[in-house]
């Protein structure tokens, strides 16, 4: 199998040097372009000269969504704007959006990361790609779609929905590789069999790259199963550059950081201390070759591990393995990041429904679906069924116009969601239970 | 000549009517008339009782929403047409009916009633006495003479 570029095959020590020489250079840039890095380093007392080994990093301090959040849209860019040549951003937890610009370098460097991770996944010149992330803010689809094209792969753009065409395109285009969420990718395995295709025998695929949630190894055989396809996972986010910052190799031990690219280290969320190789623990990550937005040890706030043992595939970059969890309260619905204070902040600010709520997250199919129950409390919604539907229809719209997400919403009698004691318990999953 | 009516709010949900009706019963609320507005969702059950207050009470205890409104009571007689005199006079004076469900009182030979809600219930007493169409007074309607 063919690996991409030298620099997944550096040994150790190489890659160590690597990694010290750019961060040191990332540190400057910081210190010297983002006000607010420099405050910040000054408030931790350390400077980037104080930084004289890659042990070193952990001097520094942790950036997190908030840091973002406290500084939309720009303040956190290290360049000035018109050096920035695109945009994308991700769900924020009150409303505005994680904002995230690239530099025409920057885009460069994306679409190395993602050539690295396509050609890990099985994808030469040779296949026709079919993009099922949706084209707009979203990191997901365009860096693919960039990355692809680079390895010389050809696209198909066809982003998310419109599931019966995806299956009519993917049959006369001949796709060979499929590019998606594992769910939805599951979910349009069913909805071609409903249409009387077989994946396996009457379409064309043999890879599927897939990302923007979690997965299991169980997902993974359903996936490989349900259309004769081999499936990888790969990962990333918006804040660090989208997807490209790891992916998995045919040997799946684990999903190949690139680590001349970003310095992966794993904390422990509650005392922020680092943890030796091979612990369990929140995954942090500093992008070191970025110019547009560096960020210096952005908590993922992902649980996983690191593993730097020799991989089949001859590659020698640090793995990471599949993540098995959060450590704040962020749902990922459909590939879409959704937080529980998003809802509240919209169901707060609706008048004629009570503060307690309960939100359900449930699989329809293999789709991901969120249901909340809302309590009706104003009694002069009585007066007509209408009344009670806009009410129904505003809390609706106003949560799609956060989220991006449909909810289904459910007017409930007041006190009939569960109060339990202390904290209440807001957010009930039962994606794992009727898998 | 205005009636004492519950609008419940009801999730479209097995058992919900019951939970509501077990309240009025175990609060000795005899229920007179009684409908279902509903969506696919939720709905909005409307009744008149003998005991409005003693109901609302109950109900409210029971954690339930529920609003006290007016509504007519309105004896069409029981002929082909009369009905539709009703709402023609109505509409025709520019009064809305907002909705009207129908009913039955044993004491009026089982002739059916129907119950009105107006957008402007005072017009539409003034117009419906002046046409001699029968308006029942709330005590009748509450205090059902049996058999």
């Amino acid at each position: 199998m063919k690996i991409w570029s030298d620099k997944e095959k550096m040994s150790r020590e190489e890659t160590r040097k690597l990694q010290f020489k750019r961060l040191k250079k990332t540190l400057h840039h910081v210190y010297e372009n983002v006000p607010y890095y420099h405050e910040k380093f000054k408030a931790a007392g350390v400077k980037p000269v104080d930084i004289r080994t890659l042990e070193d990093l952990r001097l520094l301090p942790l950036t997190t969504k908030e840091d973002l959040r406290k500084n939309y849209p720009f303040n956190l860019f290290a360049v000035p704007k018109n050096k920035i040549v695109r945009y994308h951003a991700s769900s924020g937890t009150t409303g505005k959006p994680t904002v995230v610009g690239y530099t025409k370098n920057d885009l460069k460097v994306w679409r190395e990361v993602i050539a690295r991770i396509a050609t890990m996944g099985g994808v030469t010149n040779e296949d026709t790609a079919q993009i099922t992330f949706g084209f707009g803010l979203f990191t997901g689809a365009f860096g693919l779609q960039q990355g692809l094209e680079k390895v010389g792969a050809g696209v198909i753009p066809m982003s998310s929905g419109n599931t019966q065409k995806q299956i009519m395109i993917m049959q006369d285009f001949q796709s060979t590789v499929l590019i998606g969420t594992p769910s939805y990718a599951l979910h349009l395995a069913e909805a071609a069999q409903e249409m009387g295709i077989d994946p396996k025998e009457e379409l064309f695929l043999k890879y599927g790259l897939f990302g923007g949630e979690g997965s299991t190894e169980e997902m993974r055989a359903k996936l490989n199963e349900a259309w004769g396809i081999v499936a990888t996972e790969n990962y990333g986010m918006s804040e660090l550059i989208g997807p490209g910052v790891s992916g998995e190799c045919l040997a799946f031990k684990g999903m190949h950081i690139n680590e001349d690219h970003f310095i992966a280290e794993i904390i422990d969320p509650n005392t922020l201390e680092v943890l030796p190789e091979g612990s369990v623990g929140e995954l942090v990550i500093t992008p070191i070759t970025k110019e547009g937005l560096p960020l210096i040890r952005y908590r993922t706030k992902d649980i996983t591990r690191l593993d730097t043992t020799p991989c089949d595939c001859g590659r020698t970059s640090v793995r990471m393995a599949k993540i098995t969890g959060r450590t704040d309260d962020m749902l990922i619905i459909g590939g879409v990041n959704v937080f529980p204070s998003q809802i509240e902040g919209v169901l707060l600010g609706i008048k004629g429904i009570g503060s307690n709520y309960q939100i359900r997250v449930l699989k329809k199919g293999y789709l991901d679906r969120i249901e909340i129950d809302v309590e009706v409390v104003n009694q002069d919604l009585l007066v007509s069924v209408t009344l009670l539907d806009q009410l129904y229809k505003e809390i609706e719209s106003k949560l799609h116009t956060i989220l991006g997400i449909h909810a289904g919403i459910h007017l409930v009698e007041p006190k009939s969601l569960v109060r339990s004691e202390g904290k209440a318990k807001r957010v009930i999953d039962l994606r794992s239970e009727n898998q | 000549m205005l009636i004492n009516q519950l609008s419940v709010f009801i999730e479209n949900k097995k058992g919900h009517l019951s939970k509501i009706t077990k309240v009025l019963k175990d609060a000795q609320v005899d229920i007179r008339a009684i409908s279902v507005f509903d969506s696919a969702e939720f709905g909005i059950l409307r009744i008149v009782v003998d005991k409005p207050e003693v109901g609302a009470e109950a109900l409210k205890k029971a954690g339930h929403v529920v609003k006290q409104s007016y509504v007519l009571a309105i004896d069409p007689s029981d002929k082909v047409g009369s009905l539709h005199d009703v709402f023609a006079l109505l509409s025709d004076n520019d009064v809305n009916i907002e909705y009207v469900y129908s009913f039955v009182m044993p004491n009026n030979q089982g002739a059916p009633l129907i119950i009105l809600k107006a957008d402007d219930q005072e017009k539409a007493i003034a117009l419906l006495t002046a046409s001699d169409f029968s308006l029942i007074p709330k005590e009748a309607v509450y205090n059902v003479q049996n058999g």
